[in-house]
């Protein structure tokens, strides 16, 4: 008869045994049972949101008739600005394509727009990121900017069969090439420490010190364009203020970002139609 | 042997409770652990504090990072010497470890899969595993910058090495001088969380280039790049204990600059800025465990104001140009140096982040290192000619109204001939006044001789032409000459003749002054005083200098102030009142000047002005001095010299008037708060 203190330890050696065998598999191992935890849990996200969906539906079902006619007018009101303004887009976009055949420069790389639903919104003081509703089955490539009606949303870092991962611009995490509203030199932006109920904010370095921020008078932060990732003049957020860093030889400074990336609901993904002239991000070697 | 009893079984065996020989064993036990605890004690109770700062000693290291150096400006608050940011990409090498080790690891089993009977050493398989983990990552970087076109850039093995045994606890820069696109690019490309880490480093900037270059200098990097492990009492940089502890520590330093000429190492100590840094714990291999213990942000240095005027400054060097010479200007009533002009100069710009071997030779073949202002010695020729007329005047060997000689162009001196270089003819009787303003040699040959040597050199000592000014700049001259007979028998060991007193009248000979001290005299002659002690800072509230004053009557000085004037409208510098031309006149300036050619045997001549205006109300004094192209030829100050004062001059007016006009007009005098007392 085996001695009951064997029987009291065989759990913990169970467990010893399983975490010395997760040791010692293979890597690629690893990262399948990864990938499939991912996929498995991803329609589970995905029917959760349709839930989700489908309850603000029934929410709306019980509004008035005279509120559904508002708001049916307010949308082809929209729907007409919007017909109006993509006209007007198309019509910029062929005098842009001339005038830079009529300088010899390069194309313009351009990009194509996919929307994409969020699933998930997932905060937390060291990341924050979206889920959404799109992967490989709509070609979104890792390190894709994903922008909102409100300027840039974030990066996609990781992409799944169905979902992908959006790094938000608040997250510690990202960074980017920008500049200040009006002056061209490229800054350092940085998503920042974010506390758990407060405002989303970011971190700029490498401000030229003769760029003024007033308290009253708080400067836009835009892409730069420079960066070869974010097309230039994209909203990030606010400059709120800066003040000299010690090296004596910049500013660095606080950004606002715009309360609604916590509320997001839907973003689209720029995808770019020439991968080859946009980069990704470099993978570390 | 236990001895069996009676009462007992037989197999049954007894034992002495009480045995001396296991006591003893006690004994030696007892001992052993009372020296055991004994030592404990004295380590852990008495040896503590030892113990404890020699762990510290090995577990801690000190990374100081210098603070930036502060700016220097003109007197208006124009950038003269700053910094800026030189962008470039580092590897953190020591959280690269774990890579380093994995990198071995693979290298070493792929030695031994092949069998290599010449298996590298560890250290050597260590070295190679380092340099491929790096080059990975330097490859990476060229592969980002690859479409922007920049060039790949190549892995320094040796540097590698050197910084992975010397400053490991320091970033190792992989690429430097990023342009503001490149910087761009890996900002948004480099993941956030990467040894790889786009950093800016700052260094010097001299954003108008040649301009006062030898009044700023230069810095240079300071030679402390060595790791002062073995000689933490020789850190020199570090900031002082107070500030920044750990001085016993092992200390990596980044490399910090000094002034290494000018005002950059005359006032380094100013502009030197507060270091900073940290102190980090190391693992027993010497890597960084983060975060940091202690950490202190560096302070940038003071700021420094001097009080050049750059708009002068510029008109002076503009029209020096390609010549060989020096410009000084100075404000007359408080000594600023307004101008510290000299030619050839070279461009500050070539300094950061290094001077090349080819611009440094560049720069000793146009001999454009020295500083001709502060430390060229010529004779000041006819400008010389203000001191023998103020040691006539007050030896009362001439006066305003005496025609002295009657010039024919020629004088005999001792037995040889003396000529008259000016004027292209004969002077005639000619008085004091015209004397200077037409700068008749032969008028002060003759005043010269009457009034002696001897009371010259006094007179010219008095405005202390021997001297050296007390500028704030390092190394400055000390070899002035104003001779007298003492001198010539000290230094030539000859006698003093009478052609020596005739040559010394005129600012020939032995006589040897800088530009600048002729400034301070143009200077001092305007406040009718004998000195004026420059200065290269800026005062805004700086008060009036006052000084012995000259002691000529004010007829004499009415004279000696008419004569120079003189020079600028009638004589040797009539080039200034010029109607038409480039030198067209400066409109309701008076200018009160001398001109002088100093003639040096089998040397170049030198073309002198100086001079001051507005003559009624001097607010600017002028020395400037050209270096004939060839030896023997004539080189005049009023044809060479004069144009260049009157460049400053002309700008000088029209900053003047420009002010003038932008002063806010007060209609309404705000009244006394009090009223005057009756």
């Amino acid at each position: 008869m085996r001695p009951q203190r064997f029987d009291q330890a065989r759990p913990f050696l169970t467990l010893g045994i399983v975490a010395l065998v997760w040791l010692l598999v293979p890597a690629v191992v690893k990262r399948f049972a990864r990938a499939s935890f991912y996929e498995l849990q991803a329609p589970g996200e995905v029917t959760a949101a349709g839930v989700r969906q489908l309850q603000e539906f029934w929410a709306l079902r019980t509004r008035s008739a005279d509120d559904l006619i508002a708001a049916g007018k307010q949308t082809a009101d929209a729907l007409a600005f919007y017909e109006l303004s993509a006209r007007q887009q198309e019509q910029l976009a062929a005098e842009n394509e001339r005038l830079r055949a009529l300088l010899n420069l390069p194309a313009d790389p351009g990009w194509h727009y996919e929307q994409a639903r969020v699933v998930r919104r997932d905060f937390s003081a060291w990341w924050q990121q979206l889920i959404i509703r799109k992967g490989t089955d709509y070609h979104i490539p890792v390190g894709a900017p994903v922008v909102y009606a409100g300027g840039v949303a974030g990066r996609v870092r990781e992409v799944g069969a169905h979902t992908s991962v959006v790094e938000l611009i608040s997250s510690p995490g990202l960074r980017l090439a920008a500049v200040v509203e009006g002056d061209t030199r490229p800054v350092s932006y940085q998503g920042g420490e974010n506390p758990a109920f407060g405002a989303s904010r970011g971190t700029v370095e490498y401000v030229p010190l003769d760029v003024i921020t007033l308290i009253g008078a708080p400067r836009r932060l835009l892409t730069s364009g420079l960066g070869g990732v974010f097309p230039a003049g994209l909203p990030i957020g606010t400059l709120t203020h800066a003040e000299p860093a010690p090296d004596g030889l910049f500013k660095t400074g606080e950004v606002r970002l715009d309360p609604a990336l916590s509320e997001l609901t839907e973003v689209t993904v720029l995808v770019p139609l020439h991968p080859e002239e946009t980069a990704p991000p470099v993978p570390a070697p | 042997m236990p001895r069996p009893t009676a009462n007992l079984p037989p197999e049954t065996h007894t034992q002495k409770a009480y045995n001396p020989r296991v006591l003893l064993f006690h004994g030696v036990v007892a001992i052993l652990l009372l020296t055991l605890a004994g030592g404990l004690a004295w380590r852990q109770l008495l040896r503590t504090d030892d113990d404890h700062e020699r762990e510290r000693r090995q577990s801690q290291r000190r990374v100081l990072v210098p603070g930036p150096r502060g700016n220097i400006f003109d007197r208006e608050g124009r950038l003269l010497a700053g910094n800026r940011a030189r962008f470039g990409v580092t590897l953190a090498l020591d959280e690269l470890h774990t890579k380093f080790h994995g990198q071995y690891v693979k290298i070493r089993d792929n030695y031994r899969a092949h069998g290599d009977k010449d298996l590298p050493t560890t250290a050597q398989m260590e070295q190679i595993a380092r340099f491929t983990v790096v080059q990975d990552y330097l490859q990476s970087i060229n592969d980002t910058l690859k479409p922007l076109g920049r060039p790949e850039q190549l892995l320094d093995g040796e540097a590698l090495e050197r910084h992975f045994e010397q400053q490991l606890l320091l970033p190792y820069l992989l690429v430097n001088d990023l342009t503001p696109s490149e910087y761009a690019r890996l900002i948004e490309q480099l993941p956030a969380a990467s040894p790889l880490q786009v950093y800016a480093s700052s260094v010097r900037s001299y954003p108008r280039g040649p301009l006062a270059a030898h009044v700023l200098g230069y810095v240079a990097a300071a030679d402390d790049a060595r790791p002062a492990d073995n000689h933490p009492d020789e850190d020199d940089t570090a900031a002082p204990p107070e500030i920044f502890p750990g001085a016993d520590l092992a200390t990596f330093k980044l490399k910090g600059t000094v002034g290494r000429l000018g005002l950059e190492a005359r006032f380094d100590d100013l502009l030197q800025g507060e270091t900073g840094g940290a102190i980090y714990r190391v693992s027993p291999a010497g890597y960084r465990i983060n975060p940091p213990l202690e950490k202190y942000a560096p302070v940038a240095g003071h700021d420094l104001t001097t009080s050049l005027d750059v708009d002068l400054q510029a008109a002076a060097e503009d029209s020096l140009g390609e010549q060989t010479g020096s410009a000084v200007a100075l404000d007359v009533n408080t000594g600023e140096v307004l101008v510290l002009a000299s030619a050839p100069g070279y461009n500050l710009q070539d300094f950061t982040p290094r001077l090349s071997n080819a611009a440094a030779a560049d720069i000793n073949t146009r001999g454009a290192w020295f500083d001709r202002a502060v430390n060229g010695l010529y004779p000041p020729g006819s400008t010389f000619k203000l001191i023998t007329t103020i040691a006539a005047l007050q030896a009362g060997a001439i006066t305003p109204d005496e025609p002295i000689v009657d010039c024919e162009g020629t004088l005999a001196i001792g037995g040889h001939v003396f000529t008259c270089d000016n004027g292209l003819g004969q002077h005639g009787e000619i008085l004091l006044r015209d004397a200077i303003a037409q700068s008749c040699d032969i008028y002060f040959y003759t005043a010269g001789l009457r009034t002696k040597p001897e009371v010259i050199a006094r007179e010219a000592r008095r405005f202390q032409l021997d001297q050296p000014s007390g500028l704030e700049l390092t190394g400055e001259t000390r070899r002035a000459i104003i001779p007298d007979p003492n001198w010539k028998k000290e230094h030539q060991h000859q006698d003093w003749y009478q052609g020596d007193t005739a040559n010394m009248s005129i600012g020939q000979g032995f006589v040897r002054v800088t530009p600048l001290r002729m400034a301070c005299l143009a200077a001092s002659l305007a406040r009718n005083e004998i000195a004026t002690t420059p200065t290269l800072l800026h005062n805004p509230n700086a008060p009036v200098q006052h000084h012995e004053a000259i002691g000529l009557t004010p007829e004499q000085r009415a004279v000696l102030l008419a004569g120079m004037e003189g020079c600028t409208t009638t004589g040797t510098a009539k080039i200034l009142s010029s109607d038409v031309g480039e030198l067209h006149k400066i409109p309701n300036l008076r200018i009160a000047g001398k001109t002088g050619t100093a003639q040096i045997p089998d040397k170049k001549n030198i073309a002198w002005f100086i001079c001051f205006a507005p003559l009624d109300n001097p607010r600017i004094a002028i020395a400037v001095a050209v270096e004939g192209e060839k030896s023997g030829e004539t080189t005049a100050g009023g044809q060479y010299a004069a144009p260049i004062a009157q460049a400053i001059l002309r700008k000088w007016n029209e900053k003047q008037l420009s002010q003038a006009s932008a002063a806010p007009v007060v209609l309404f005098p705000t009244p006394p708060a009090t009223p005057p007392a009756p």
